[in-house]
């Protein structure tokens, strides 16, 4: 492992320039649509508008006779196996008999143009005899109803029992029960899913995607073309946002381009136009959460039971590992001795659910930070308060999975700056009600489980080879991905830090999946965390090179040199010593190997799944944003006004990355709290497009203030902990919180929309009146009932 | 069949002729027909803004324009946004310096509607963020991207 | 992606522009193209000829006497910042600033936003409460169409295929003191298609009471609207809880609205009626001002 030395002064949690600002700016960055070889085709895909059908044929004859077409493909064109599932053997990469989902792949065509290979694949027609598909949860679950994949569709069910729930139910002096639906989210990365299949001769095949999991790619495409995984390389391409979204859903396209590729033998594109891309990506899953939880009458909590139901669609994916964070986050960071927690993957023709910011945190943590509320406000309790006499802390160390806490546990300072920064003050229901716009405030918390679940822990490693160049500039290598959240500035930031090298002087190249071992996924707020910690191991086995080397240059011992500063010296006397590039120019002319590989693993822990009793996670990560929000009660609109978010973060590594990452998790969180909605009408996505799927725009985004607590202990590079998902988590949940104190109500839906927020309010909008007088204005419930219809046409 | 059309359009500063189909949009023949990739497609609808380019000193999404249209107009992208010697414009400096840069996808957008708005001229970060309201980021939740303009507005009117 | 066209023609005179129009089946008109690109990419709409308009330069804005004429390629971004529309039609600038954002502004046309004919076009219910009109060409001359005849359904207007809208008239808006408001109510505060839209103006008589009382909805109906029920209802009268009452009740009859992936026909019920009131209470406030 790392060998750990002092921090020299450095980089470290300061604000240089991304290495990756200037070319992107300048607009000279390449991503996969803007690559172009010679001979390269284009690739389309033909695809299910159905969510469940029997397959009686597909016929692709006209589409390949269309002019400019060079393939149509068919899961008869598999040379390996027909089977794309990350974890699960249960979705082939070209249905042959069933439709399970809309966008289930029929054919795939490579064409010499887009547009032509697009024309083409809607010439594809398959012979479809309809079938009813499963489009609720609940009713899915029940017993009789049709199987998605021919079983039950509850395909797991994960649980945390733990404390006498009967006993701790009869201490309870308030009980709240909930059931709180919380909607799915799409990622809306700038950048649509793409790839570039190139063949290279002699049965290998190179991808360059755009990506996270360039090993999910590799072993995909290894699979579906029968390959070994040498024979496989994939490059990740400048990434333009995944969020989740490009963890295990590149490698359909890649396999589909490699596919392609392989039969024509030249490179093919594929870039998904935003409809489909929207329509059949996964999205993080729609979730029920029902509460029963109870409370003394000092609210302290007794006990907490949570069922939680999500949505899979039609095909596991990563539904069960977004679930088993789900389930040992449905408390939050509170002290309660008897849980009951049941967390059920159903299987639907809905939507794909999968990876996004959170994984499953976000949707529990609303249901949870709801409940808390509830509870306040039946003891008379302010939101604060209630969370202070139960959040978990140096005294109270032992999480609802029986995990014991090392090191400082900051849940009491996270919220205490939080709610020092935001003037929190016993908040009470606004003094103006007259008018239309009201004011309120909300709290949430999160405990955030670092890195990779137990049962992920298995890919919870990661491996990166840092060379010294002869100029004494620094290429870096890592296996964990850039997609904007910061890990080329990360990286470079640690090897600069480590190697005492000025972070210019660093170059760190996107994962090559030949030049570095299988570091698992870029997810799980993971990145900075395990390639920092293989960088550092990398530069610890450097130098037991470079420093005899380096003594001899300066004159003292190798166990004396110090770098820093773009020098090598001996401890304690910086004057007298060299620059690393001396240092690097006498290695090479003395031919010392400039080259060392590093590997980073998190702790291997100990977890029971069928009780929830173990260590989940290495370490955690507190964080608590308070929002404060406007609310408009007669037009149901919420704007979010200011966000503050006090964060838990170990060491900070580069502080405008950590702060871009935590303005974009709140933004994206306003975003889920209120405005973003996926419409689905029978597994079609009836918004598969920015003009209805509505993200924030500058104009809607808060004011975000942050709070940075800072502590020794957590087992990142300098201590650092990750930040991607702890940013994003709490923000509905604050928002929600916020919106309920405005309005004086519960909410228990998400997103609330102005429709929602108006028919939440029921008898008590202020124009309530109007049902009841006979005008033709539909009651709250009649308005649920309402079908969606097509949109109207856009303005402009 | 489309019929073919020839255009002129200076680009960059730079009078070029293009003979592409009738139904090209100024987004493809920048990207494929002038080689200029920076200017990204994001949604293709107009809603995104990571297409825009400035026509005739405006701003517009370049997926909704088409290549027709521009007959005898000026263009400037991303590219040509930096001035003499690869110098950058003030606004994309800004935003290196500021960290309003992470996936850069949406950047070059973003880049020439900054452009747009400091030479637009705006009253407060309110009218800011409206005139760069049409430049969806899904990263960097705007905080660093407006300090980036603000920046650059005062530093441009600091050189006055 | 190639829109599938055949054709792109710019012609550099109106009566070349009618002619194609006139001489080819399948030729349709293309101003700004905000709308029509998408919807000719989409499939929502088929063109075999495209005629550009861009040629014409329909694009000034001036006065006539009383009477303002804008031109029908005037864009968004010239009209929202216009002096004289600012003077004149004040909500109808408000509109422009809010149509799309500001790229789609400077090229989306005020004429393309009426000839689409969305239910949800911003600028109709500021046009239908100023009494505005479309002035239109044709092989066969010229007409002029009052605004709240223009409008058929979703995506239809009375133009024939052979017109091309020349400018938009806008009549002086009363002399004495006014209120005018428009309002667009949507998920997001820009950049967003009006889950309902509003816009009204009326006279205030120094007894507070409101005459020339004009209010026009988007989003609620197949068609940008005029509400008549509810400008009968409060012709006349002083604006107060009573009025303002009977007005949200009486705009129910005014609207149609109906599901869509937006919002509910009941949350447009709703807040056509929040917006009703709002502008009779708006009415109160600036009388007192």
């Amino acid at each position: 492992m790392a060998r750990s030395r002092a921090p020299q002064p450095g980089p470290l949690g300061g604000r240089g320039p991304r290495p990756d600002a200037a070319a992107k700016v300048a607009g000279s960055t390449r991503y996969v649509g803007d690559l172009a070889l010679p001979g390269m085709l284009h690739a389309a895909l033909a695809t299910s508008p159905v969510a469940s059908a029997w397959i009686r044929g597909i016929d692709t004859s006209a589409a390949g006779r269309l002019e400019d077409v060079a393939a149509v493909l068919t899961a008869d064109d598999v040379p390996g196996r027909n089977s794309i599932g990350v974890i699960f053997d249960d979705q082939p990469l070209l249905v042959t008999d069933r439709v399970r989902m809309v966008g289930d792949r029929f054919a795939i065509v490579a064409a010499r143009t887009e547009d032509a290979a697009w024309a083409s694949a809607r010439l594809v027609s398959a012979d479809l005899e309809s079938l009813p598909g499963v489009h609720d949860p609940d009713e899915a679950m029940r017993a009789g109803s049709p199987g998605v994949h021919g079983e039950s569709n509850v395909f797991r069910t994960f649980r945390v029992a733990r404390g006498d729930l009967g006993r701790l139910r009869s201490r309870a002096a308030v009980v709240v029960e909930a059931e709180y639906h919380i909607g799915g989210q799409e990622h809306a990365y700038l950048e649509p899913q793409g790839c570039l299949a190139v063949p290279e001769g002699r049965g290998r095949v190179t991808i360059v995607a755009s990506c996270q999991c360039p090993f999910y790619i590799q072993q995909g495409v290894a699979r579906v073309l029968g390959l070994p995984l040498a024979a496989v390389r994939v490059e990740q391409a400048p990434t333009g946002g995944a969020f989740g979204g490009k963890e295990d859903y590149p490698t359909e396209p890649a396999a589909c381009a490699a596919l392609l590729a392989w039969h024509t033998g030249r490179p093919v594109r594929l870039v998904l136009p935003r409809e489909l891309d929207m329509q059949v990506t996964t999205k993080r899953h729609e979730t029920v959460v029902r509460h029963r939880w109870g409370a003394d009458r000092q609210g302290r909590l007794r006990f907490a039971e949570v069922e939680t139901v999500m949505d899979a669609g039609a095909y596991v994916g990563l539904s069960t590992v977004v679930a088993e964070r789900a389930n040992v986050s449905a408390v939050g960071p509170y002290r309660v001795p008897a849980v009951d927690v049941r967390t059920h993957v159903v299987l639907t023709n809905n939507l794909f659910g999968g990876a996004f910011r959170g994984f499953g945190a976000p949707q529990v943590t609303w249901a949870a930070e709801a409940t808390m509320d509830a509870l306040a406000r039946r003891l008379g309790l302010d939101p604060v308060e209630i969370r202070r006499r139960n959040l978990l802390d140096a005294r109270h160390r032992v999480t609802c999975t029986g995990q014991r806490l090392a090191g400082p546990v900051l849940a009491r300072e996270v919220l205490e700056q939080a709610v020092a920064l935001s003037g929190w003050d016993g908040r009470t229901t606004p003094a103006d009600t007259s008018g239309p716009i009201v004011r309120g405030t909300g709290v949430a918390l999160v405990q955030y489980g670092c890195n990779l679940h137990w049962g992920g822990q298995r890919l919870d490693r990661s491996s990166a080879v840092v060379i010294l160049q002869t100029d004494g500039s620094v290429v870096v290598r890592v296996g964990l991905t850039e997609m904007g959240q910061g890990n080329l500035v990360a990286c470079q930031t640690i090897a600069a830090q480590a190697l005492g090298v000025d972070p210019t002087v660093v170059e760190v190249w996107q994962p090559d999946t030949t030049t570095v071992g299988d570091s698992g996924p870029t997810v799980a707020s993971r990145g900075a965390h395990m390639s920092g910690l293989a960088i550092l191991d990398a530069v610890a086995r450097l130098r037991t090179r470079l420093d005899p080397v380096a003594a001899e240059l300066v004159g003292c011992t190798p166990d004396e040199v110090e770098l820093a500063g773009g020098r090598a010296f001996a401890a304690g006397d910086p004057a007298r010593g060299v620059s690393v590039a001396a240092v690097a120019a006498e290695m090479a002319s003395r031919r010392v190997e400039t080259i060392a590989t590093g590997f980073a693993r998190t702790r291997s822990r100990r977890f029971d799944p069928s009780s929830g009793q173990g260590e989940p996670y290495e370490f955690y990560a507190m964080a608590c944003h308070v929002a404060k929000v406007s609310v408009d009660r007669e037009l149901g609109l919420v704007h979010v006004e200011e966000v503050v978010a006090a964060h838990d973060v170990g060491t900070v590594i580069h502080r405008d990355a950590l702060e871009g990452q935590i303005q974009g998790g709140v933004v994206q969180g306003v975003g889920w709290a209120v405005s973003e909605r996926l419409a689905v009408d029978h597994g079609r996505l009836l918004n598969p497009n920015f003009t209805d799927y509505v993200i924030p725009t500058a104009a809607d985004a808060p004011r975000v203030r942050i709070a940075v607590v800072e502590s020794d202990g957590a087992g990142g590079p300098f201590g650092a902990k990750g930040i991607g998902e702890p940013s994003f988590i709490p923000v509905a949940a604050a928002v929600r919180n916020a919106v309920c104190d405005a309005l004086g109500c519960e909410v228990r839906r998400l997103p609330m929309t102005p429709q929602v927020l108006v028919e939440t309010l029921g008898d008590r909008h202020p124009f309530a009146w109007m049902v009841k007088s006979g005008a033709r204005v539909p009651g709250p419930g009649d308005v649920e009932a309402c079908r969606l219809g097509d949109s109207q046409g856009p303005e402009g | 069949m489309s019929e073919r059309i020839a255009v002129t359009i200076v680009v960059n500063g730079e009078r070029r002729m293009f003979e592409v189909p009738a139904g090209r949009r100024l987004l493809d023949l920048l990207r494929v027909d002038a080689g200029l990739t920076g200017t990204k497609e994001g949604c293709g609808a107009g809603e995104c803004g990571a297409c825009t380019v400035l026509l005739d000193g405006l701003p517009v999404t370049s997926c909704l324009v088409l290549a027709a249209s521009c007959d005898g107009k000026e263009v400037v992208t991303v590219e040509g946004l930096s001035g003499h010697g690869g110098r950058l414009h003030p606004f994309q400096d800004a935003l290196v310096v500021h960290g309003g840069v992470q996936c850069g996808f949406c950047t070059p957008g973003i880049a020439v509607a900054g452009a747009a708005a400091l030479a637009r001229g705006f009253q407060d970060g309110e009218q800011a963020a409206r005139l760069m309201s049409g430049n969806l980021c899904r990263c960097t939740g705007y905080d660093k991207v407006l300090a980036a303009l603000e920046f650059a507005r005062e530093n441009e009117h600091g050189s006055e | 992606m190639d829109l599938p066209v055949r054709r792109i023609v710019r012609p550099g005179s109106l009566p070349e522009a009618l002619a194609v129009l006139a001489g080819k089946p399948g030729a349709r008109a293309l101003a700004g193209g905000t709308d029509l690109v998408v919807q000719l990419r989409d499939g929502r709409r088929s063109a075999d000829t495209l005629v550009d308009l861009g040629r014409l330069e329909f694009t000034s804005i001036a006065m006539h006497g009383n009477l303002l004429e804008i031109g029908a390629a005037a864009t968004m971004d010239d009209v929202a910042r216009h002096s004289s529309v600012r003077r004149m039609a004040p909500s109808l600038a408000d509109a422009a600033a809010k149509v799309g954002a500001w790229p789609i502004q400077c090229r989306a046309t005020l004429g393309g936003n009426l000839a689409n004919a969305s239910p949800a076009a911003d600028t109709a219910p500021p046009l239908l409460i100023a009494g505005a009109s479309v002035r239109v060409a044709g092989i066969a001359g010229e007409r002029t169409i009052p605004l709240d005849a223009f409008f058929r359904g979703p995506g239809a207007t009375a133009l024939h295929p052979d017109e091309l809208i020349v400018s938009i008239l806008v009549p002086p808006p009363p002399s004495g003191p006014i209120v005018e408001r428009f309002v667009k109510v949507g998920p997001r505060r820009e950049q967003i298609i009006a889950t309902v839209s509003f816009a009204g103006r009326a006279e205030i008589a120094s007894d507070g009471r409101l005459h020339g009382v004009r209010v026009a909805l988007g989003a609620v109906a197949p068609t940008p609207r005029r509400a008549r029920g509810v400008e009968a209802c409060v012709e006349g009268r002083k604006p107060d809880a009573e009025l303002r009452r009977e007005a949200a009740i009486a705009v129910q009859d005014d609207i149609a609205p109906i599901d869509d992936v937006r919002a509910s026909a009941g949350y447009r019920r709703i807040a056509a009626a929040v917006l009703v009131d709002r502008f009779l209470r708006s009415a109160e406030e600036d009388r007192r001002e």
